[in-house]
């Protein structure tokens, strides 16, 4: 009709055509075989001639209910998720709060140190995490020595380990969200706050806290789903034996080249992985006061 | 209430010094402003007295109490700031709650300072709103409310009218006012604006450098500027350079261009080189000869509603900014048209030519 027609035209498919050749290349080389994957899922499996073609069953997600040991990894890894994310964002949050407020100077400094372990081999860090967990590794060693302890404690092929380690590669990620999101609360807010009588802790708690439940939420949801997708530390710490989900779906597929099993284990991470990171957005926004 | 007394505050930042040895007194339910071009530490000041920042060296009192070392939610004051700073995660109502939840007021009562203080901004629909739902004004207003509702013993103003438009302004400066008669709040105003400052004020203290230059009402501060800084930042100045050619009393005669014009305040000796400021209000433009009258032509006519401004060449590289009624028959000269205007020897000043440079550059 007018001069703006044809500059909201253009405006209408920019955004689409510039989204294209990404949704192009993820529908043809992620899509399309993972949706190849979902009728796979529910075929059966004979160990002696693979998978039956033709046949339909739902045995290989009641499996995740029903057989105890992989309603044990199942939980397990879910476990693990949690107590990673919760442990990133308790060791995170106040290297996060001292990065983002103090001196401007160290910033730099203090965040390349934060990002450093990311620039090493995963596999080199997690040897390093066995040089110093094992048994005969060098905290069993001082502690003994120190006669601190009479039996080495047992920080590897268990829960503990994974933990440690998993927390040591995936608290960049949390702290790098959270020093963002702290740098983005206003000051004067928080100033506001304690002008009307609130001590240094009540300014932290109802306000710089909920201000950041943004950055909380991301960074919880980053290393949560990096921790129950993660596999070669899990192999490495855990050894062959102490499995989790992402160990459990390769061993079906490599090894038992079960993929029937392997791919409905994957979609049911996925389920689970999804509902998480719904149910905290929720609990987010309500709480961030965004909903 | 409680009045707000300042005793010798100095604030330093390594070398530099921000605020030089301010003393001060707010009486009980006095609304004065703090006013002075940016950098002059005026915000410093504020902060200091809500204990934001703290002093490199004198005392703060509310009231009889000496509160330089208290934290600031000790203090029962109320911050009013620029950027509004509500917190958004809290409903409107909620915000200005939390200084009520801070003193420990809850239940019935809560709810009924809520709904006064929300009244008092005219904002009574709005309690169950997120301020992000608000406008810039609305927002301001429930800032205030957050600020009054606690009853501080001071509240305080940090530029809180810069953030929004001219027409807000102007509402919001209304807004104030009515506030200010209702609950005679002591009050202390900061400000880069002279007109909310004078508008506002029951007394300004202007500041330069860190310093206080002058405290007094607004009507002495227009009439009766202390110095030349005061002179050229109060009013719509016009600087010229002239030499004094009389003294009569504090006033004189200045010669400016050619031509002789009296003024009401010099502060040079006869025969010195002096900076002349003439208030672009007190120069009126006639069509007709007047008594006295200086004889000039139009270089410029801009139309701004009231008013019309005009640029008048009083000599060759003389020009003055001059006004006269947008209904008059001085209303609508073309260029090139020749004109008298009729100053006003009280609105103009001379001073000193070194002094007006060291202090702007000192500001």
């Amino acid at each position: 009709m007018n001069a703006v027609a044809p500059a909201a035209r253009r405006r209408a498919w920019q955004d689409p055509a510039l989204l294209a050749p990404l949704t192009i290349l993820l529908a043809a080389l992620f899509l399309a075989p993972l949706l190849l994957m979902v009728p796979m899922s529910f075929r059966e499996y004979d160990p002696g001639t693979g998978v039956v073609a033709g046949s339909w069953t739902l045995e290989n997600y009641s499996r995740l209910l029903t057989d105890e040991f992989y309603r044990e990894v199942a939980l397990r890894t879910l476990g693990l998720g949690l107590a990673v994310t919760a442990c990133s964002l308790l060791l995170g949050y106040p290297l996060a709060y001292v990065i983002a407020r103090g001196n401007p100077r160290w910033r730099v400094t203090l965040v390349l140190l934060v990002v450093f372990p990311m620039m090493l081999n995963l596999v080199v860090r997690s040897f390093g995490w066995i040089a110093l967990l094992s048994n005969h590794g060098l905290i069993n060693n001082l502690l003994v020595g120190l006669g601190l302890i009479d039996t080495p404690l047992k920080l590897m092929f268990n829960l503990t380990g994974l933990i440690i380690g998993l927390t040591h590669i995936y608290l960049p990620f949390m702290v790098l969200m959270l020093v963002s999101s702290i740098q983005g609360v206003p000051r004067d807010v928080e100033a506001a706050a304690s002008t009307l009588g609130s001590s240094r802790f009540h300014v932290f708690r109802a306000v710089t806290l909920p201000l950041t439940a943004p950055g909380i939420l991301t960074g919880s949801i980053l290393v949560f789903v990096l921790t129950v997708s993660a596999l070669v530390t899990p192999r490495m710490l855990g050894g062959p034996t102490y499995k989790v989900m992402a160990t459990l779906i390769y061993d079906e597929y490599m090894q038992l080249l079960d993929w029937p099993s392997g791919s409905a284990l994957a979609f049911a991470l996925t389920v689970v992985v999804l509902a998480f990171i719904w149910a905290s957005s929720r609990l987010a926004k309500r709480w961030g006061g965004m909903a | 209430m409680a009045k707000l007394t300042l005793e010798r505050l100095h604030k330093r930042y390594g070398e530099l010094s921000v605020v030089d040895d301010v003393s001060l007194s707010i009486a009980d339910g006095e609304f004065l402003s703090l006013l002075g071009p940016s950098g002059c530490g005026k915000t410093t000041i504020l902060r200091m007295v809500a204990g934001l920042v703290d002093p490199s060296g004198g005392t703060i009192r509310i009231g009889d109490q000496d509160v330089t070392q208290l934290p600031p939610n000790k203090r029962e004051i109320g911050l009013v700031f620029q950027s509004y700073a509500l917190f958004p995660h809290l409903s409107v109502a909620e915000n200005v709650a939390f200084g009520l939840r801070r003193r420990g007021v809850s239940g019935n009562e809560l709810k009924e300072r809520v709904t006064s203080a929300l009244a008092l901004v005219r904002l009574s629909a709005y309690g169950e709103r997120k301020p992000r739902e608000l406008s810039g004004g609305q927002q301001q207003r429930v800032a205030i409310a957050r600020a009054v509702a606690p009853r501080p013993r001071v509240l305080l103003f940090d530029e809180p009218l810069s953030n929004l438009d001219a027409q807000l302004r102007d509402e919001m400066q209304i807004e104030l006012k009515r506030l200010q008669s209702q609950l005679h709040l002591t009050s202390v105003f900061v400000t880069h604006d002279q007109q909310e400052a004078l508008s506002l004020s029951d007394r300004v203290c202007v500041l330069a450098g860190g310093r206080i230059q002058q405290i007094a009402t607004p009507e002495d501060l227009y009439h009766r500027p202390a110095n030349a800084f005061i002179a050229s930042f109060i009013g719509k100045p016009n600087r010229l350079v002239g030499d004094v050619a009389e003294r009569r009393g504090v006033g004189g005669v200045l010669a400016v261009g050619g031509f002789r014009l009296p003024s009401a305040q010099v502060d040079a000796p006869v025969g010195t080189e002096v900076d002349v400021i003439v208030r672009q209000e007190a120069v009126q433009v006639h069509r007709h000869p007047v008594t006295d009258g200086i004889p000039a032509t139009i270089s410029l006519r801009s139309f701004s509603g009231a008013h019309v401004q005009y640029v008048v060449t009083v000599a060759p590289g003389v020009e003055l900014l001059a006004q006269a009624p947008s209904t008059g028959d001085a209303a609508s000269l073309a260029p090139a048209t020749q004109v008298w205007l009729d100053i006003d020897p009280a609105a103009v000043f001379a001073l000193p030519k070194r002094e007006t440079q060291k202090r702007e550059t000192h500001a």
